[in-house]
């Protein structure tokens, strides 16, 4: 994984030396530095309106000050406990739950012998990142429909007594579609890093193995998957700060009428409370709590990774 | 390499599961297009797989008919277009010159650009923002804000750090400025680079409808991703309440057509990238593997 550079010491005092005006490279840099200044910098001040009431009429500056106190109400808010459990259980059993698949899939992935077969299983598995996710509920109601495959499957196997319901429309079901559906959408996509890094594995190891009298499931336990180990553990610190934020796009898109109350997360709460219903002081709160708390997660996991393995992002 | 029975054995499982796999990634897409080209009404007799029943191109034509879906294939393609040219201009000369090792202030800038990739003011203070600068019901809103992000920047970045300094050089010495050699030397040896982000770029505005959802109200502005989105939040709810008027006959119509209506519409959004995405798969893998390098 790591990358030689290819720049020469002598190369760089020289440049050094001949081209000291930098100003095209200001210039180059201007737009940059202007979009991430707005886009990027501007926002947080906007993080102040969660210590002010926020009046629409008057404006965020001449709102009053209110202190912490939309913290500390956020924890009043019905739903907010909800919503904060629920976007636990979703991403912790998501990001935990759904590591081992890709690592699975491109261990199989590479034991294909075929160049074409493994080619084309990549480009079909690969497929579904490209959906957005609302195409992808849109194929979850099609198969979960009362007369779609799901159903037609399940008569079919406990006969026509089997009665036919949407498994979509209660909430009990929606950890497992969100837990399913991310899988589906991103296990081929996931599995490309770990092919990089199976492709880098030295050919000799496997064959000693051979030698020594190892079969393939020995080879993949002892080789492979330790082989695996940094990668793995990148993986799930870049992916450590989800844990407090949920895919809005998922967890919006599968909510509906029947299981929103029951399922809300705290992004999709934002949304309601915030752009639907104007509660924007309240909505910025429950905004800046998740980002810290996620911020923190994030620092915290590169912290123990460079600990543990020496691999950081930072 | 000796193929003994357990390896053969083992092929034959792995090809086996991997294949159950690819069936199952490929059906839900394959369902959706045989009730796309199926007669609306057949359709809702259930029972379609991957073959239309009763073959029609009527679907298309209802919704190629509609004015509305026009417009709004009209706006998720230019938004893209415009995106792709915009992110990459902004993106692309950022990591060019914090490529060079003395530009002055290349420590502050990193940490400037690195910053705001980790710290969200989160959507209310964005939504404030925009509001101030008038992008709320805005098409420049589907533009303006996406001109850098932190990940492009450090693959682009990563990849021109690749590029052997002396051609640069031999062009400075020669007397052009940098933009020049960004122009005509950079940029067409990081080719596969920009590829690669253009792609990327591409897929995620041509896919994006929480923009839409955010900040737009004006239904001229819709993209095709955010009609798809409205059509499959509002059939689900027009279908419980006709299953919950026990099916009557005049209603079960309603249901078809927005089954069928909803399939095609599913298949047209997802055409343009299942059509380009194959022949292009490699630019996309690579820039998992150029990413993976620097996190």
């Amino acid at each position: 994984m790591e990358k030689v550079k290819n720049t020469t010491v002598s190369g760089i005092k020289e440049r050094r030396n001949t081209f000291s005006a930098n100003k095209y490279m200001y210039i180059l840099l201007a737009p940059a530095v202007i979009c991430v200044f707005i886009f990027g910098y501007a926002p947080l001040c906007g993080l102040l309106m969660a210590f002010k009431d926020y009046d629409a009429l008057v404006g965020f500056a001449k709102s009053p000050w209110v202190g912490f106190e939309n913290i500390k109400n956020i924890f009043e808010f019905p739903n907010f406990i909800g919503a904060i459990k629920n976007t636990l259980l979703y991403s912790s059993v998501c990001l935990f739950g759904q590591f081992p698949f890709p690592i699975l899939l491109a261990i199989m992935l590479n034991e294909v012998r075929g160049k074409t077969f493994k080619k084309v299983s990549q480009t079909v598995t690969y497929l579904p990142h490209f959906l957005s996710w609302i195409s992808v509920v849109g194929f979850a109601y099609s198969m979960f429909a009362l007369h779609g495959p799901f159903n037609n499957v399940m008569v079919r196997i406990f006969g026509e007594s089997y009665e036919r319901t949407n498994i979509l429309l209660e909430s009990d079901n929606f950890l497992g579609f969100i837990f399913f559906s991310g899988l589906w959408k991103e296990v081929g996509w996931s599995s490309i890093i770990y092919l990089a890094a199976i492709a880098g594995i030295d050919q000799a190891l496997y064959e000693a193995a051979a030698i020594d009298g190892a079969g393939k499931l020995k080879q993949i336990w002892h080789i492979t998957l330790p082989s695996l180990r940094t990668t793995a553990v990148l993986v799930l610190i870049m992916n450590v700060g989800s844990l407090v934020t949920s895919n809005f796009e998922q967890v919006y898109g599968f909510q509906n009428v029947y299981t929103q109350t029951d399922t809300e997360v705290i992004n999709t709460l934002v949304y309601r409370e915030g752009i639907q219903n104007g509660e924007y002081s309240m909505a910025t709160a429950f905004g800046l709590v998740q980002g810290l708390v996620s911020l923190m997660l994030v620092m915290a996991a590169n912290k123990l990774s460079k600990k543990l393995s020496g691999t950081a992002i930072w | 390499m000796k193929r003994t029975i357990g390896t053969r054995i083992f092929d034959i499982v792995n090809i086996t599961i991997i294949l159950i796999l690819c069936a199952m990634m490929l059906y839900p897409y394959l369902n959706q297009l045989a009730i796309s080209f199926n007669d609306g009404r057949d359709t809702l007799l259930g029972g379609i797989t991957i073959f239309p029943r009763v073959f029609t191109f009527e679907n298309y034509r209802t919704i190629f008919k509609d004015p509305s879906i026009g417009s709004a294939f009209l706006i998720s393609v230019t938004r893209t277009l415009l995106n792709v040219v915009f992110a990459l201009f902004v993106t692309f000369s950022a990591a060019y010159a914090m490529t060079r090792k003395n530009l002055k202030g290349r420590k502050f800038f990193a940490r400037y650009f690195c910053i705001p990739a980790y710290l969200h003011a989160g959507l209310i203070p964005t939504y404030i923002l925009y509001r101030y600068l008038g992008l709320i019901n805005n098409y420049w809103v589907y533009v303006v804000p996406f001109g850098f992000t932190f990940y492009t920047f450090v693959i682009l970045r990563s990849f021109i750090q690749e590029i052997p300094e002396a051609l640069e050089e031999s062009a400075l010495i020669d007397g052009a400025n940098e933009i020049v050699v960004m122009f005509k030397i950079i940029m067409p040896l990081s080719l596969p680079a920009l590829a690669t982000v253009a792609l990327w770029v591409a897929v995620g505005q041509w896919n994006d409808w929480t923009t839409t959802l955010y900040y737009i109200t004006d239904s001229e502005l819709f993209p095709l991703q955010y009609v798809i989105m409205r059509i499959i939040k509002q059939g689900e709810q027009v279908k419980q309440e006709a299953l919950l008027a026990a099916m009557g006959a005049s209603q079960s119509k309603a249901v078809t057509t927005s089954e069928s209506v909803k399939a095609s519409m599913l298949i047209i959004t997802s055409v343009p990238i299942i059509m380009v995405y194959p022949f292009l798969q490699k630019y996309f893998v690579k820039g998992v593997t150029l990413g993976a390098v620097k996190g």
